[in-house]
């Protein structure tokens, strides 16, 4: 076999044991088993190892590709736009990865804790973007002036707290797609001058 | 021109991501001292020490673990952990 077509053959499954690994911890959380995984995705336990050398490197892996494409969307929004269109595209992104946000901030303190890192890190980053909106805004004086870190805070206490008893709030349907708008117009409410 | 910043880690798309708009550097104006060249171990350090605790309210300790986890799995940092 050519070697491209091996490598090829590499990806594809990578891809496979992936978008498994994905499925199955959103379902059921992260304490499920590589052996579940493997049988989702189609191949040998071992397999898993040989292109994820740990289950640490694997969730590293999951959680990193879900900060960066966060990451890139609030990126490309906070150099011009309203808190508003950032908390837009923010609860967009976070929408399409519902189950495994909500699997992420409800089992975090269980991971382990170079995986707990890579967490924080995207939360630092939402941060950083939210601050440099929020601050310009102030400015502007269409916010108003509360300590940038209490305005976040804020922000994320209200989206956390649905988002981690979405049982309760919205148990059969996206909670995002229910409720993020009236989160955004709230949160928006309370922040205007 | 499309970069990640070798020293943060922030996607840099724009011109101006760039210390003074020269694409050549692999660092972002964050990262940046004044006169354009990249900032010092130290230097990094205690700005995203600084900066979590300003935008997110965190403990000093809590923010300095934070800090150093994140610059462990940087390149221009990874080497200070070793």
């Amino acid at each position: 076999m050519p070697s491209s077509k091996r490598q090829q053959q590499k990806e594809n499954t990578r891809k496979k044991i992936v978008k498994a690994a994905y499925q199955i911890y959103s379902q059921q959380g992260f304490t499920a088993t590589t052996a579940t995984i493997a049988e989702e995705s189609g191949v040998s336990h071992g397999t898993i190892f040989v292109h994820f050398p740990s289950v640490n490197e694997l969730l590293i892996y999951l959680i990193q590709v879900f900060g960066d494409t966060l990451a890139v969307e609030l990126h490309a929004l906070s150099e011009s736009n309203s808190v508003k269109e950032l908390l837009i595209a923010y609860l967009d992104v976070l929408a399409k990865h519902e189950a495994f946000y909500i699997r992420l901030i409800s089992e975090r303190s269980l991971l382990p804790e170079d995986v707990q890192m890579i967490y924080a890190n995207i939360l630092s980053t939402v941060a950083f973007h939210f601050n440099k909106v929020i601050e310009r805004e102030i400015d502007k004086q269409t916010v108003k002036r509360i300590p940038v870190h209490m305005v976040f805070n804020t922000w994320i206490g209200l989206l956390h707290y649905y988002l981690l008893n979405k049982d309760f709030f919205s148990p059969e349907t996206s909670l995002l797609e229910r409720y993020g708008s009236e989160l955004i117009e709230v949160f928006l409410e309370l922040i205007r001058r | 021109m499309s970069k990640i910043c070798i020293s943060c880690g922030m996607p840099m798309n724009e011109v101006s991501d760039y210390p003074g708009g020269d694409t050549s550097n692999d660092y972002c104006i964050y990262c940046a001292r004044p006169d354009g060249s990249m900032q010092s171990f130290e230097e990094k350090k205690a700005g995203m020490i600084q900066f979590i605790i300003k935008t997110q309210g965190f403990d000093e300790k809590a923010a300095l673990k934070l800090a150093e986890g994140n610059m462990k799995r940087l390149p221009a940092w990874k080497e200070y952990f070793s």
